[in-house]
């Protein structure tokens, strides 16, 4: 079953209606966690995949007790190691096609993910005494809460406690009712008629631009696919994703649980940082947090006056661990670079506006008109020409790439 | 001197700025060059003046919209009586 379809929907309008009939909290969290449990059970496909996932999420609940009752960076960093070691087999990762054994276990488990990152914020906030009173059952109504299982939003444990500490239906009245279901009909709207359209007209495009290059095009040509399919692959993610957002968080709205807010026009962004603040904002801010200022913030320790020119160093580091995470082709680690180079072009450009012309004058800038229309245009097309490396294996993403090259030559 | 006052010294150092005045309701968005980056090395220099440490989620909390030197004195104030 996937978010989105008839059966979750109609699913979803009957546990939301038998929801608000359950009188006591301990009943309530006993009905998310079975209807939970029926969502994971359409998605496990063997028992070896159900072992797996139970020893992923009990190995991780028992070291973060432990580290909340002896913090041990020691601790922390060797079962990481363990555990992201065991992430690369899982997610079968092409690098690993060395030892052909590990890639053909047949273990299977949806949202891996967004667990592994769900699990290394918990290990860490337990170690630091962040995440208090947590208890397995707890811990595995947040690993495994059917609205936040197989992706986005990245719901912090703090979070989940708020919500599940009453777990009543956010939405009250009739008015605001309404509205929750009326974005969870924009949401199946923008997946199953605007992104199914874009992505149907983007492989249309991708196709016929191969078929094209296979002889010897003229740029007159190829440019008019090369264009098209440029634009559609970010239209496409965007309503897909943002559609599945306005579902699952609509969703769990209904059955109690507030979802931080996933997408906030992130086509009007005006650099790469920015935008990941407002594109699948919450794997922006997990990066920030749990990557970039752990990395950064020993940079700094180290020597704070000099720390800066290192900091696009480890805004490559972040990105590039964040775009592996992706996905298990080497196309994902390119556009990791991608975005750490833009990152950190974004700091080069605010710190070359602030050495020549002073900091008053960076925020004079930041407001020019022209210049906002000039930055969200040029973050869009760094986005689009990012995003060309999303959709497959590298020698997939980079072939339109080569027919527009081949039609550029004389 | 009060955690403001040494806080306000280690603003000025940070942000090579001397003219900073800090209160209790002062937000990100009204320091000069109060950005991501200089956010840690902020975080990195209290630590070193009060000797406390931050956990990461406090870390991200305070770059939240709805923080200010306030929410940042009374945390340093907290870990102080610990």
């Amino acid at each position: 079953m996937t978010v989105g379809s008839l059966e979750f929907l109609a699913l979803l309008l009957l546990a939301s209606a038998l929801f608000s009939l359950v009188p006591t909290l301990r009943l309530r969290r006993a009905f998310l966690a079975v209807c939970s449990a029926g969502f994971l059970w359409t998605l496990i496909p063997n028992v070896a995949s159900w072992i797996a996932l139970a020893m992923f999420i009990l190995s991780g609940y028992a070291v973060a007790k432990l580290l909340r009752k002896w913090p041990s960076l020691a601790l922390l960093w060797a079962y990481l190691v363990i555990l992201l070691a065991a992430f690369l087999v899982l997610k079968k990762y092409s690098f690993l096609g060395f030892f052909p054994v590990l890639l053909s276990i047949p273990i299977t488990i949806v949202g891996l993910s967004y667990m592994l990152f769900r699990q290394i914020h918990v290990l860490v906030d337990s170690m630091q005494g962040e995440a208090k009173h947590l208890t397995l059952w707890d811990y595995c109504n947040y690993q495994l809460n059917l609205f936040t299982l197989s992706a986005g939003p990245i719901q912090r444990f703090q979070d989940f406690q708020q919500s599940w500490a009453q777990l009543t239906p956010i939405p009250v009245g009739l008015y605001e009712l309404s509205k929750t279901w009326l974005r969870i009909l924009i949401g199946v709207i923008k997946i199953a008629a605007i992104g199914a359209g874009f992505l149907f007209a983007y492989t249309k495009s991708y196709s016929r631009l191969i078929e094209i290059g296979s002889g010897h095009p003229t740029l007159f040509v190829v440019l008019p696919w090369f264009i098209a399919l440029f634009y559609l692959y970010p239209l496409y993610i965007y309503a897909n994703f943002s559609g599945y957002c306005d579902i699952v968080i609509g969703g769990a709205a209904l059955l109690g649980i507030s979802l931080p807010e996933n997408f906030i026009k992130p086509y009007l962004s005006r650099n790469v940082i920015d935008f990941w603040t407002r594109f699948h904002r919450t794997l922006g801010f997990w990066i920030r947090d749990y990557l970039f200022t752990p990395l950064y913030k020993v940079v700094a320790e180290q020597d704070p006056a000099t720390a800066k020119s290192y900091a696009f160093g480890c805004y490559f580091i972040a990105f590039i661990l964040a775009g592996v995470w992706h996905g298990s082709t080497s196309n994902f680690a390119v556009y990791g670079l991608i975005h750490g180079f833009g990152a950190s072009a974004t700091k080069l450009w605010e710190t070359y506006l602030v050495r020549t012309r002073g900091r008053p004058y960076l925020k004079e800038y930041l407001q020019i008109r022209w210049v906002r229309v000039v930055a969200i245009a040029v973050t869009l097309h760094f986005y689009a020409f990012s995003i060309l490396f999303f959709p497959g294996p590298l020698d997939k993403c980079l072939a339109p790439i080569r027919i527009l090259v081949r039609a550029l030559k004389p | 001197m009060d955690n403001l006052c040494e806080l306000q010294e280690v603003f000025h150092e940070v942000f090579d700025d001397d003219t900073i005045v800090l209160k209790g309701t002062t937000t990100a968005a009204e320091v000069g060059g109060w950005d991501s980056l200089t956010h840690i090395n902020l975080i990195v220099a209290i630590e070193k003046r009060f000797k406390i440490k931050f956990a990461t989620a406090e870390i991200a909390r305070l770059k939240n919209d709805d923080q200010n030197v306030g929410t940042l004195l009374g945390l340093i104030s907290l870990k102080l009586e610990r």
